[in-house]
């Protein structure tokens, strides 16, 4: 039996309270009439069409500018629309951007511009100063030098966390499985496009797209029809400019067959899922109503959609799973997302492949289209209380020919969708064989991924979506590449000799001094090796150790400044007697090391072998020059507890030093952080101290 | 659902009589103690039903931290009469839309609903007050909830514990010490009586402020507040509903001394027996009482450097100074200084350490005014590479320029725009202005306040900023926190 808390057993249905039936739900009042006030609209000589929503609720009124040009492909300089619309607010000819910042916060207003228009928010009473502001912008950006490089390294960086940020990457890889490349939409902007944009290009694109011939400029708010006209006529005709651009029409390319995209993303343990159908309708198809309908039941906004029933309500694969409709007159596109444990990353696309399915075979309940249906007209009306909701209107009726009582009927429309209509709806521009899935995660969920491609040839794509290259089979086994690994750091040519030459090796000490951007003080790395597999390490900063390790050959253990000391699990030692040595990949053959050779990866330009090592809860991929065969990477990844994570250690600047061939750079990515390290020194047969790293 | 505030108090209130149209109101309080303000605004056919109780994270017991937002959740379990579940249903399915939020000092809830669903929004409303129904289920259910949202906003948002460090620090021996979100251990620990003594003694008419606004009729809103709220008995008879409600003929034996059956449930606030109306009288006349912290009067009276280690990329500072509480004649001035530092892309943090010295990524002044007290902190993230000693000085340097300088008059024209241009936005929609003749009745005493809140700051000088500037940002009496990233 249920336990009630604050009831304990409720059994009294009957209590009346001062004449009042609790238990009756209040009916609603009669409907509400919903007012939608016609807009006013005018166009200008220039080419601009203004639509003006009045409203005196409050003393404030917006100007919102979309210009009127078509998507523009911008190939190997890719991104350098988002460079423009971040400049725009650089300045114009007469106001720096101090200036201009200072000019639009002295009258409390807010003016913002992107590649897409500018906008503009101001109280009444300072509306002209806010439209001259706004007036200088437009026809005057002046794109100072000093602020293009400002926002540059700003892309710079944000392309750099784009590479570990999971949403960035599916929506990149999106980006190229939806739309052919001829299609603006598929551009994506990446480390090399943004090097080759040059300020002259900024300068030009700003002027071929800020023109006023096809433009919209929606006005909200406190201001007459009079007073807007005056204001149109003083603060945008004299704005000038050529045609604005045309392309040919665009469309999101349509699936035929599944097509599966895997995004690697090392360490992650979600899988970010995204299941699209390209769809082809366009803003203003009668099927707009219908389909927004089909939408909400299938997976909006809100609890009880059929996605998030099943998916988190039922399964508990995730947080959260929705789908999204864009239409857009450029292309079309149905997008069902979510983020879902490693492990289940297969069986969530097969329940969304489920879902799809059945909505596209199966009438839709009468209870669920019902509800739906009321959420829906309620979040029309609460979503009119905003003046720029109505405007938005008036432009939507404008640009797509809609009939002029669209959004009037707009309720009536939505209660006259049926359950037959969502089935065909569903039918006509749904299907559960014609999907692009991209799915970004770690790549032991990549191979359950198959089944759900048509040609069981997935796409492998980078944090860029760009394909990535393939691995080539490699010429040599790993043994023999362990071998000529040994011959190169020991500058020696037979296996004989290698052995003579490190026998006389009975210790080392390297210290290295890193630092990283993120900490204001330089660290100190201590590393010891005694033979035959004694190892200690220690990380010093501001003089306190912050973190040290050793392994004395049977036994050792961690110290951290966070987490205090812990042993090493019996595990762990059995790991590190497989690797022991100053070479430990001499010794893999003998110490039950798993290991094998993954083939040749193009690395930076440099062909390199890949070497992968397996023990217990780490895996390791060391990656050798194809020439040298030093080794110039390392990549660790350990599981722990469910959780994954991973280093990536660059080797660089090798010199022969104490005999051997050893690294003079080392560069460690280790979660969000970046340590770069120089080797201060490498001592062999030195007296070390293992005490010190207990 | 249901957001947390940890500020009560950023969110400024009210509007101006000079630009802004006055928010014409009618209040008055029922006999059971509920205040009710209404306001009509009848542009878009909606309507937003609020109820703010005044009980916050300040009245929870050390060892019950974060129970006040843990119970925020759980009163969106269902009543007597909605089965768990129902309550988000009969609102989004009716076309509305609901929500909760929690802070220091205050809990508010409010529903926004088609304007001819207003009785059923004051119905769920009443029910949530009479008898709210809370089983194990849901309180497991909203246990993870809460604990997700606090890994969500807190645990897993770099540098957003630096709220809940300065807290802990600037208010000891205090209830202010805890953020709303509280201890995830103390609501594990939380026990069956905690439930019921917080919804008996924070959950009455007399603690709770009804605010409706939007497309509504003031006469017909009054019938059907009479039909539903003054019909919720007065003093600890509500809680004697509830027992009745809930307890066994047993347990209402040994807690009133009557049987269940002297009670009549058909007619229970006119019962015909004489014993049962005498009973009804008694426990009407039993005011419900609750305490109050007081006043916060154990300042930092020394500076305090501490170090936080978190998952972030760049080091950070926080520097926490004593202020006085949000009703306190110095505030007004502190929230335009605060502008002046750090509001807009002009104001001196920005332009002086992030754009021109290139210090800091971000750089930020904020006011904490709550009811019983109040702190301002001051932070900066810093840009790579940039010593944080020098960072400091930097965020010191502008402060000692306020306390040394009055602020140019074109700094003080600007904020007194940015402060009327902020106060219009606030009141552009009928849920706001629902919140902030709420907030204005608790806090000032006065709903009135939401239309003279402008000339509030419009009395403040520039004489006032830089006296405010001295008399609060102490060198000698504050918090350094400094923010370094963790270990991998």
């Amino acid at each position: 039996m249920k336990k009630l808390i604050i009831a304990t057993l409720a059994f009294l249905p009957l209590l009346s309270i001062g004449q009042v039936d609790r238990s009756i739900i209040p009916s609603s009042g009669a409907a509400t009439l919903i007012n939608i006030k016609d807009s006013e609209i005018f166009k200008t000589d220039n080419g601009i069409t203004v639509i003006l929503s009045e409203n005196h609720k409050i003393p404030s009124v917006s100007f919102q500018l979309s210009l009127g040009a078509d998507p523009i492909l911008e190939g190997p300089k890719a991104g350098v629309s988002n460079v423009m619309g971040d400049l725009v607010m650089s300045g114009t000819a007469k106001l720096t951007k101090d200036e201009l910042d200072n000019q639009i916060d002295y009258i409390g207003a807010y003016l913002s511009a992107s590649s897409g228009g500018m906008y503009l928010s101001v109280m009444t009473r300072f509306r002209d100063k806010g439209l001259a502001l706004m007036s200088d912008v437009l026809q005057n950006a002046s794109f100072p030098e000093s602020e293009f490089d400002r926002i540059v390294k700003q892309f710079e960086s944000g392309l750099k966390s784009a590479k570990s940020e999971p949403s960035q990457m599916a929506n990149n890889a999106n980006a190229k499985v939806n739309y052919d490349a001829m299609h603006p939409f598929s551009e994506t902007m990446t480390e090399e496009s943004l090097k080759s944009i040059k300020l002259e290009d900024v300068k030009q694109l700003y002027k071929l797209i800020y023109v006023p011939e096809g433009s919209y400029l929606v006005i909200v708010g406190d201001i007459t029809k009079e007073e807007a006209k005056a204001a149109v006529d003083k603060y945008f005709t004299s704005w000038t400019g050529g045609k604005a651009y045309k392309g040919a029409p665009l469309y999101s390319k349509p699936a035929s067959g599944s097509q599966v995209a895997f995004v690697s993303k090392t360490g992650a343990v979600q899988s970010v899922i995204n299941v699209n159908i390209p769809m082809d309708v366009a803003p203003g198809d009668p099927d707009q109503i219908g389909l927004t309908v089909l939408n909400q039941v299938f997976g909006g906004s809100g609890f009880g959609t059929r996605l998030m029933q099943n998916l988190r309500e039922d399964k508990a694969f995730t947080y959260g799973c929705y789908a999204r409709q864009n239409i857009d007159e450029h292309g079309s596109l149905l997008t069902i997302s979510g983020n879902f444990r490693n492990d289940v990353t297969d069986s969530a696309i097969t329940e969304i492949l489920y879902e799809i399915q059945k909505i596209t075979t199966e009438l839709a309940g009468e209870e669920e289209l019902e509800t739906t249906k009321a959420a829906m007209a309620g979040s029309f009306a609460r979503s009119l209380e905003s003046p720029q909701t109505i405007a938005r209107f008036a432009r939507n009726i404008e640009k797509y020919g809609l009939d002029k009582d669209y959004y009037k009927n707009y309720l009536k429309t939505l209660a006259a969708v049926n359950k037959d209509d969502v089935l065909r709806l569903a039918k006509k521009y749904m299907s559960a064989e014609n999907v692009n899935i991209v799915v970004v995660g770690n790549d032991e969920v990549a191979a359950k991924l198959k089944a759900f491609d048509s040609d069981g040839k997935i796409l492998k794509l980078d944090a860029f979506g760009n394909a990535v290259k393939e691995k080539k089979t490699a010429d040599i086994s790993a043994d023999q590449l362990i071998e000529n690994y040994v011959y190169a750091t020991t500058q020696t040519t037979s296996m004989k000799k290698a052995i003579k030459k490190l026998k006389k090796i009975k210790s080392y000490s390297r210290t290295t001094e890193l630092s990283a951007a993120q900490i204001p003080f330089p660290l100190k790395m201590s590393e010891v090796w005694i033979k035959p597999n004694t190892e200690g390490s220690k990380l010093e900063g501001q003089g306190m150790v912050l973190q040290k390790s050793y392994f004395d050959g049977n036994a050792g253990g961690t110290t951290s400044m966070q987490t205090g000391s812990k042993a090493l699990t019996e595990e762990e030692v059995t790991a590190q007697k497989k690797s022991f040595g100053i070479i430990p990949e001499m010794n893999y053959a003998t110490s039950g090391m798993k290991y094998e050779m993954v083939g040749i990866e193009v690395v930076e330009d440099k062909d390199m072998y890949v070497l992968s090592s397996t023990d217990g809860k780490k895996t390791q991929l060391d990656y050798f020059d194809k020439v040298t065969y030093l080794k110039m990477k390392s990549i660790i990844t350990n599981t722990e507890d469910g959780e994954v994570r991973s280093a990536e250690y660059d080797f660089g600047n090798y010199s022969m030093q104490g005999g051997l061939m050893s690294y003079g750079t080392i560069s460690m990515a280790i979660g969000p952080m970046t340590l770069e390290g120089k080797v201060k020194s490498f001592e062999v047969n030195g007296k070390i101290e293992l005490n010190t790293f207990k | 659902m249901k957001k947390i505030f940890c500020l009560g108090a950023l969110t400024l209130l009210s509007v101006s009589s000079f630009s802004q149209k006055k928010v014409d109101f009618v209040e008055y309080d029922l006999p059971n103690g509920l205040h009710v303000i209404l306001h009509q605004e009848k542009s878009t056919p909606i309507v937003a039903v609020s109820i703010l109780y005044h009980v916050g994270s300040k009245n929870e017991k050390v060892g019950r931290t974060g129970f006040a937002h843990f119970f925020e959740h759980l009163l969106f379990e269902g009543s007597q009469n909605i089965e768990r579940g129902e309550y988000d249903k009969l609102v989004e399915g009716n076309g509305g839309t609901l929500n909760a939020n929690t802070s220091n000092d205050r809990t508010f809830y409010y529903e926004i609903l088609p304007s001819n669903q207003l009785e059923l929004g004051l119905w769920l409303e009443s029910e949530r007050l009479l008898h709210a129904k809370v089983e194990n289920i849901g309180i497991e259910t909203q246990r993870s909830v809460v604990k997700e949202e606090k890994r969500q906003r807190v645990d897993n948002q770099p540098y957003a514990s630096f709220i809940t460090e300065a807290f802990k620090r600037m208010f000891v021996d205090h209830p202010y010490n805890w953020v709303p979100i509280g201890s995830m251990e103390d609501l594990d620990a939380a026990q069956e009586e905690d439930y019921v003594n917080f919804y008996k003694t924070f959950y009455v008419p007399s603690n709770a402020t009804l605010s409706i606004a939007g497309d509504l009729d003031i006469e017909q809103t009054k019938k059907w507040i009479d039909k539903y709220f003054a019909s919720i008995p007065s003093g600890q008879a509500i809680n004697l509903v509830r027992d009745y409600e809930n307890m066994t003929n047993d347990e209402f034996v040994a807690a009133y001394g009557v049987e269940l059956s002297v009670l009549d449930g058909q007619e229970y606030n006119n019962p015909k027996s004489a014993e049962a109306r005498k009973l009804l009288a008694k426990y009407a006349a039993m005011p419900t009482s609750i305490a109050r912290p007081p006043n916060y009067t154990g300042k930092l009276t020394k500076v305090i450097r501490d170090t936080v280690y978190d998952n972030i990329q760049l080091p950070a500072l926080f520097i926490t100074y004593n202020f006085p509480n949000q009703t306190d004649k110095d505030f007004c001035a502190l929230e335009m200084m605060n502008e002046i530092l750090s509001g807009g892309s002009s104001s001196r943090m920005n332009k002086s350490i992030v754009e021109r010295k290139e210090m800091a990524v971000a750089a930020f002044s904020a006011p904490f005014g709550m009811e019983v007290g109040g702190i301002g902190i001051l932070g900066a993230i810093s840009a790579n590479g940039v010593d944080l000693t020098e960072l400091q000085k930097a965020i010191d340097d502008e402060i000692v320029k306020m306390q040394n300088e009055l602020v140019t008059q074109e700094e003080f024209e600007k904020i007194r725009n940015k402060m009327e241009s902020d106060l219009i936005d606030m009141n552009s929609r009928v849920a706001g202005i629902a919140e902030n003749l709420a907030d204005n009745h608790v806090y000032y005493g006065s709903a009135g306040r939401t239309n003279t809140m402008l000339e509030g700051y419009m009395k403040v000088t520039r004489e006032d900023i830089q006296r405010v500037a001295k008399k609060y940002f102490t060198q000698d009496a504050r918090l350094i926190l400094i923010y370094l990233p963790k270990e991998n």
